[in-house]
């Protein structure tokens, strides 16, 4: 039964351009909001507006009178970006101008600081300082941090002492691949704890866990009652947004959260202009919704239009779904800015002079990684080198984005499940080997810890680091929060070999230290021209500077100023660009390309190649 | 044979997970050790495990470890506590080791009326370097 209820959500005042168009007014209907129960969870891929749309309901409900806590579990949250103030982990932070709102971030560092915290600090005075670094150590791994973060996601979920204040609590989760995980965690562990009789795990002494395990069947039946849990899938009308929140939709309905929405985000509102950018992104929008997957028809659907200006501040969040009052009209006599920078080709053919290397792909979701990483691979492997192109996005569709990959191209993803099975047989083959049967069967119980995951995956990416000597090897990351997680465990687990080396250490190469090498290592953060995405990669060179690995450069994707157009709203995109570029260049970008929004979806082996190839008019004309 | 009323206590050295799988290297000694304990529960002794990372809090309870860490710093992990006595440090003990150890603490086959670990604590022969 379709309870499809499509709705176009009007914002003529906000783009400032009705006047030219012959929109009929419609009224707004935002149908996700008649959710009763406490909990909302937005979620989607990176860069469809998640954030947004958590913010502009939270504002919304608050403004209605709920009392309301955006809580954000993305290990880079926008949500002070977005509010333009510094946002509390641990206490919330009440948010001007909503007077019934607070936010709240989810930071796993922070969170594991705490749990550090919590259990050494008693002991601190009393035991050798040896032994209390070498506690810290060991309890900052990449499974620690996890479950000091989800433990507190499953007390805001449980705990109802600590959130009786609040009538609703919405979720802005981390993009796809992470907030599966999460979503997952509390069946994984309680199963865990179940059937795990040998007595320890990186949760802490099972005999002590009845609590732990009480309260994480408890979060799994809050997430599956649909009076109390509303799924939001966000999506852009776009087929790797409509995948990605189809696959969503059938992990966590199969998780048993089935009361699922689905909001079609940023469709190119029809228009009486002549530009065929606008009627390309508008005929893209129609097609990738006409081929929606069947199983996301079936889910109530509202749709809000794309906007002519960044999301940022309190007024504009309000005004998303209130337009009504807006205030945000901008001028419609914008002339389209002209852009000329360096295109991508230009960094390939420096990266390609190097003979061999690593190439990490960055960014926050949604930016376009993929495609990036997919048209350097493609370019390089055109000039006949050889390269193996990967990905560490749990959620990402590389190999879906090249049909025929030529002989000295390899495409393949770090799959979390494929790299734990694999891991668990290598240990179990290896140091398992001359255990006896009772033996071999407390390291399988262990091995099926959901910690193993972690471990498994980051081992695949350090077997990805070391193939880098012998010949390219490009990653497409997952989004930032996810990649700062993995390089936070690549960096303890130097430190770890280091402290267990200690002298022979100088005669090992770790991960971190090639990923630190500029000979081998070229970080490649990718934007778009907007306001978040440039903030979220200064915030990622600000944390990998920390980590002692400098960017190479900034790639700024689909840049609507790099494509010129001429339909009033696109050219006030395009205006809007020109700050964020230019802030690009000045304060963070040693290298910069820059590569235009492109009319056609970029899939296949000669568009991704023409994306590291064109721009500059000399290298258009060349001939492949 | 059994030994229903012996308590053994292991005070792990800090560590992610009992067997290492989380660490940077997978330790089959810990999976041994691991399953020599579930042996030792079968024969009907008491078993408790303590890892630093953890519990550090049963570390300062007990004085002995507690001395014996350190005076140490660290190295008298892990650390073997056999009836309230600590017996054993810086090591494993391989399942034979453990078998002499049990059949030290139960001298006469059948003797039941042990006095319950925890209130021996403090007594018996071992210094902090590890004796027995």
């Amino acid at each position: 039964m379709l309870r499809s209820r499509r709705v176009l959500l009007k914002n003529s005042q906000t783009n400032g351009w009705c006047a030219k168009t012959t929109r009929t007014e419609k009224k707004i209907i935002m149908t996700w909001l008649d959710h009763t129960g406490k909990f909302y969870f937005f979620t989607g891929k990176g860069g469809v507006g998640k954030t947004s749309l958590a913010c502009a309901t939270a504002v919304k409900l608050a403004d209605a009178g709920k009392r309301v806590l955006l809580v954000s579990t993305d290990p880079a949250s926008n949500l002070a970006q977005v509010f333009g103030i510094e946002i509390g982990s641990g206490v919330p932070t009440q948010i001007k101008g909503a007077e019934n709102l607070s936010a709240l971030n989810i930071d796993p560092e922070a969170a594991a600081m705490a749990y550090r915290a919590k259990i050494i600090d008693p002991v601190r005075e009393n035991m050798p300082a040896k032994v209390v670094k070498d506690m810290e150590e060991q309890l900052s791994g990449a499974c620690t941090t996890e479950i000091a973060a989800f433990d507190e996601f499953t007390t805001l979920l449980t705990d109802d002492e600590h959130t009786r204040q609040y009538d609703h609590i919405i979720f802005d989760t981390a993009p796809t691949g992470h907030t599966l995980r999460l979503m997952k965690l509390p069946a994984a562990w309680s199963a865990f704890i179940e059937n795990n009789k040998s007595g320890a795990s990186c949760l802490g002494p099972l005999a002590g866990l009845e609590k732990q395990k009480e309260r994480y069947s408890q979060a799994v039946h809050v997430l599956a009652n649909p009076e109390q849990t509303r799924l939001v899938l966000v999506t852009r009308p776009e087929p790797a947004a409509l995948r990605e929140a189809d696959r969503t939709r059938g992990e966590l309905e199969s998780l048993g959260i089935k009361n699922q929405w689905l909001i079609v985000n940023g469709m190119m509102p029809e228009t009486t202009s002549s530009d065929p950018l606008a009627h390309a992104m508008r005929e893209r929008g129609k097609n990738a919704l006409d081929a929606m997957p069947e199983g996301l028809k079936a889910l109530s659907t509202d749709m809000v239009e794309l906007q002519g200006h960044n999301l940022i501040g309190i007024a504009a969040i309000r005004a998303l779904l209130n337009p009504e009052n807006s205030d945000h009209a901008a001028s419609i006599d914008q002339s389209p800015p002209s852009i000329e920078e360096p295109s991508l080709s230009v960094l390939v053919e420096e990266i390609a002079q190097q003979g061999n290397g690593l190439i990490m792909v960055m960014g926050k979701g949604g930016v376009g990684k993929t495609t990036i990483a997919a048209a350097i691979a493609v370019e390089l492997a055109a000039r006949g080198e050889q390269v193996h192109l990967t990905t560490t996005d749990p959620a990402a569709h590389v190999e879906q984005l090249i049909d025929e990959a030529p002989e000295n191209l390899q495409v393949d993803r770090i799959d979390p499940e494929a790299e734990t099975k694999r891991y668990s047989e290598h240990v179990l083959a290896s140091k398992g080997k001359d255990l006896d049967e009772q033996g071999r069967k407390v390291l399988e119980e262990d091995l099926r810890s959901p910690c193993t995951e972690e471990v498994a995956v980051f081992h695949a990416f350090s077997r990805v680091i070391r193939e880098s000597s012998k010949k390219f090897v490009v990653v497409d990351t997952a989004p930032t929060g996810h990649t700062l997680l993995l390089l936070d465990a690549t960096g303890s687990y130097h430190r770890e070999v280091v402290r267990s080396l200690g002298d022979k250490s100088g005669k090992v190469t770790t991960p971190m230290m090639r990923l630190q090498d500029p000979k081998q290592t070229k970080m490649l953060l990718v934007t778009l021209p907007e306001t978040t995405p440039v903030l979220e990669a200064a915030q990622l060179q600000d944390d990998l500077r920390r980590a002692g690995i400098e960017p190479w450069a900034w790639v700024i994707n689909a840049s609507l100023a790099a494509a010129g157009p001429t339909d009033p709203l696109l050219v006030q995109r395009a205006a809007a660009e020109v700050k964020q570029i230019e802030a690009v260049k000045q304060d963070y970008a040693k290298r910069i390309a820059i590569v235009p929004w492109q009319k056609d979806e970029p899939v296949g082996v000669e568009r991704l190649s023409s994306i590291a190839r064109q721009n500059t008019p000399e290298t258009v004309s060349k001939t492949s | 044979m059994s030994y229903p009323a012996t308590t053994i206590e292991v005070f792990d050295p800090p560590m992610c997970c009992s067997t290492g799988v989380c660490g940077t290297d997978v330790d089959p000694q810990l999976s041994r050790f691991a399953s020599d304990l579930a042996w030792l529960k079968e024969q009907g002794v008491s078993v408790r495990r303590y890892n630093m990372a953890q519990e550090p809090q049963a570390f300062m309870d007990n004085e002995q470890v507690k001395s014996a860490v350190n005076q140490t710093e660290g190295a008298a992990l892990p650390a073997i506590v056999l009836n309230g006595r600590l017996i054993s440090q810086g090591v494993y003990p391989t399942r034979e080791q453990l078998t002499t150890l049990m059949q030290s603490a139960n001298p006469a086959p059948a003797s039941v009326s042990l006095t319950p670990a925890n209130q021996e604590q403090g007594g018996g022969c071992c210094g902090p370097e590890g004796c027995c």
